[in-house]
């Protein structure tokens, strides 16, 4: 076989192609198709791999690594969640690794996740590249020691406007729901995730968002479903890449994924300046997704080969330049200097202040409850 | 050896005369795990209540009607009436669309252009239902090119109404619909179509000599004797598209949810198998209360259509 490439190909027009490539995006695909095997396409296909042995299936979320970097590593399959819950349930109800080697869930989720025996301990021994990890991103609350886990990478929460339709500055939550009340009305969009949801509320009124008090979660209940369910357009957690068709005025955003939409619009040749990215304040989120390996994992050791690799410096500048998101790798940012828009992937101290943990706590469930409140509200 | 064959073969054939159901086996045993014990789990889990921390599990000690309460109280009634409302329009949209092509198809279009019809609706079935329903994120998008031609004021007086701004269907109810009755279509064309090609000319001419109008013919003599396949159209269908939500997580938004996507959201992220299933049995009886409606208004059609009718048909 000397033709190894298997992507289809369309006759279209740049522009068009453009367009087509922002619409049918493969992340909203994937994330559409859910559990079916992803990337078969990444079967090396012969030629350059000199690791035709290594085999990982990796259980993730959709358009996350770099596909070239991958086949450069070997055979990874890989098949998308799309959210920890669903995540985690899948994997309960697999009783066990489901076939799985890796699976790469949110920090907060992973007390949960060890709680059920579900993954393996990591020997620190067979991960020489940990040390090239920042301090300031292992050892994490849910994790300490890095037990179960190693930071893939980490990111936070914003919005991102059309300044053709949204007049108004956006400067904090608060800004954020006054104009989708108004302005933005039945433009905007919010994350598809229950705490993401509630809090716009709670970073907009001063309240920490892992509260797990009643009165804070009924009043989020409350105004969230009578008050902001009308005015949402559509729960997509990737609306960066719709950027380009123009469904949403007002977004609210993951870091990494705005980027990847402004890179877009840029690519297409439209005005640039016409969108405003700005990160959550006076609160917003801090989340880190994180590479772990599940017990029972047959390819247990390509998974440890797979990790090693991936903390290289050079591999994890690869990877950062294609989600968007830091990898708390040691000195990437001076490898990453020159990538497009670069500061929507590094923060300075005082942004970084401004992000807080999540947690996984008694306030979950209700949480999820307002969540289908506002999506039955918001389509009824 | 030929005349000893002829006689042997009525006994020889006796070890097959076991009893017929066993032929039956297979499906019956298809049926019962895959379908009847499967269902019979979502109803009994309706009964039970999650339990917190534990992640699909259902807590069947106490049974109660709760999660019931819950589905009929909420917010997923409003929810559950909208869903039946795009199924009953999106239904009723296929056969408005539906019965003329089929009626074109069996009765005015020749052999040969039959053949050309037919595939052209089946071969937009050979791509992707994912595909099909994502291509229409493209039609509609606000900066898409229908948009774009649309306000460009091509069209003189229908572009003229809508150049104020780009078309906004994308990501409503309206955007499901139209891709729902686009989706569906071939479900009611196909036996609206071998309903009505069945309908023998002889029949369709004895009714025009005995003084028929055209318009009589159709309505005393095809609908009825197409009844059985407008029946099987409906329920083809009704029943699949009030369970979709795939169409409507794809272009509904937030306005265009449909309750299916809220089974979904139970199961997968409030990890609440128990009102989830809830949820998915009101679907089921939901449906199955139009379908009820839907047989009702038959039985009166038709009672009403006889009553009518001139000449009183007999069975021999």
């Amino acid at each position: 076989m000397n033709h190894s490439d298997d992507t289809s190909r369309i006759l279209i027009s740049k522009q068009a192609a453009q367009r087509v490539a922002a619409t049918i995006n493969r992340r909203r695909f994937l994330a559409l198709t859910g559990g079916a095997a992803a990337v078969a396409a990444l079967a090396a296909c012969g030629g350059s791999s000199s690791s035709k042995s290594k085999n990982l299936n990796m259980f993730t979320w959709a358009e996350y690594d770099d596909p070239d970097l991958l086949k450069s590593w070997g055979n990874i399959s890989l098949t998308i969640f799309n959210s920890n819950e669903e995540a985690i349930q899948k994997l309960v109800q697999g009783g066990g690794s489901s076939g799985f080697d890796m699976v790469v869930p949110t920090g907060v989720y992973i007390p949960q996740l060890a709680k059920a025996g579900m993954l393996e301990e990591l020997d620190k021994t067979k991960l020489p590249n940990f040390s090239n990890l920042d301090p300031n991103y292992a050892n994490q609350a849910w994790d300490p020691d890095n037990k179960y886990s190693v930071c893939k990478n980490w990111g936070t929460t914003g919005w991102i406007y059309d300044k053709s339709v949204v007049t108004t500055e956006i400067k904090t939550w608060a800004d954020f729901i006054k104009v989708a009340q108004t302005e933005a009305s039945g433009k905007t969009s919010v994350l598809d995730t229950a705490p993401n949801l509630a809090g716009i509320y709670f970073w907009a009124n001063g309240i920490s968002w892992i509260t797990e008090k009643q009165e804070d979660l009924d009043a989020c209940a409350k105004f969230m479903v009578d008050e902001f369910a009308q005015h949402i357009k559509a729960f997509d957690s990737y609306p960066g890449v719709n950027l380009t068709s123009g469904s949403y005025a007002l977004s609210q955003v993951w870091n990494g994924d705005a980027r990847q939409g402004l890179i877009g619009v840029k690519e297409a040749g439209d005005d640039i300046e016409r969108y405003v990215w700005g990160i959550g304040s006076p609160e917003t989120e801090l989340w880190m997704d994180n590479w772990c390996v599940l017990k029972g994992a047959k390819n247990r050791d390509s998974a440890y080969d797979f990790i090693n690799f991936i903390l290289d410096p050079a591999n994890s500048v690869t990877d950062l330049n294609f989600h968007g998101y830091n990898t708390g790798i040691k000195g990437v940012d001076a490898l990453a200097a020159d990538i497009d828009f670069k500061d929507m992937v590094f923060f300075t101290d005082e942004q970084v202040a401004m992000m807080k943990s999540g947690d996984v706590n008694s306030a979950q469930e209700t949480l999820v409850k307002i969540y289908s409140d506002v999506k039955a509200k918001a389509g009824g | 050896m030929e005349a000893t064959l002829g006689a042997q073969p009525p006994q020889q054939r006796t070890w097959l005369r076991a009893p017929k159901f066993l032929l039956a086996i297979p499906s019956f045993v298809w049926y019962v795990f895959l379908f009847v014990v499967p269902v019979g789990l979502v109803i009994v889990n309706s009964f039970g209540r999650k339990i917190s921390g534990s992640p699909g599990t259902v807590d069947l000690s106490s049974p109660s009607l709760d999660r019931y309460r819950e589905v009929v109280s909420g917010s997923f009634r409003s929810l559950l009436k909208q869903t039946m409302y795009t199924s009953i329009l999106g239904t009723v949209l296929c056969l408005v669309v539906s019965l003329p092509v089929a009626y074109l198809l069996a009765f005015k279009v020749g052999p040969k252009a039959k053949t050309a019809v037919l595939a052209l609706l089946m071969v937009p079935f050979f791509a992707n239902f994912l595909l099909r329903t994502l291509a229409w994120r493209i039609v509609l998008q606000p900066r898409g090119f229908v948009s774009n031609f649309l306000q460009s004021g091509h069209w003189f007086t229908f572009g003229q109404a809508l150049r104020s701004g780009p078309i906004e269907i994308l990501d409503t109810r309206t955007a499901v619909q139209i891709a729902i009755v686009y989706n569906y279509l071939p479900l009611m064309i196909f036996p609206l179509w071998v309903a009505l090609d069945r309908v023998e000319l002889h029949l369709r001419e004895a009714s025009k000599d005995l003084g028929a109008n055209r318009i009589r013919t159709f309505l005393q003599v095809t609908l009825p004797l197409a009844g059985p396949g407008i029946v099987a159209g409906l329920i083809l269908v009704f029943v699949p598209l009030s369970g979709d939500y795939v169409t409507a997580a794809l272009l509904g938004g937030a306005k265009g949810n449909m309750i299916g996507a809220e089974v979904a959201n139970q199961y997968f992220k409030a990890q609440d198998a128990a009102s989830g299933s809830a949820i998915a049995v009101s679907l089921i009886i939901s449906i199955l209360l139009v379908l009820g409606v839907l047989a009702t208004c038959f039985w009166f059609m038709s009672k009403l259509l006889k009553a009518n009718r001139a000449v009183k048909v007999v069975a021999r």
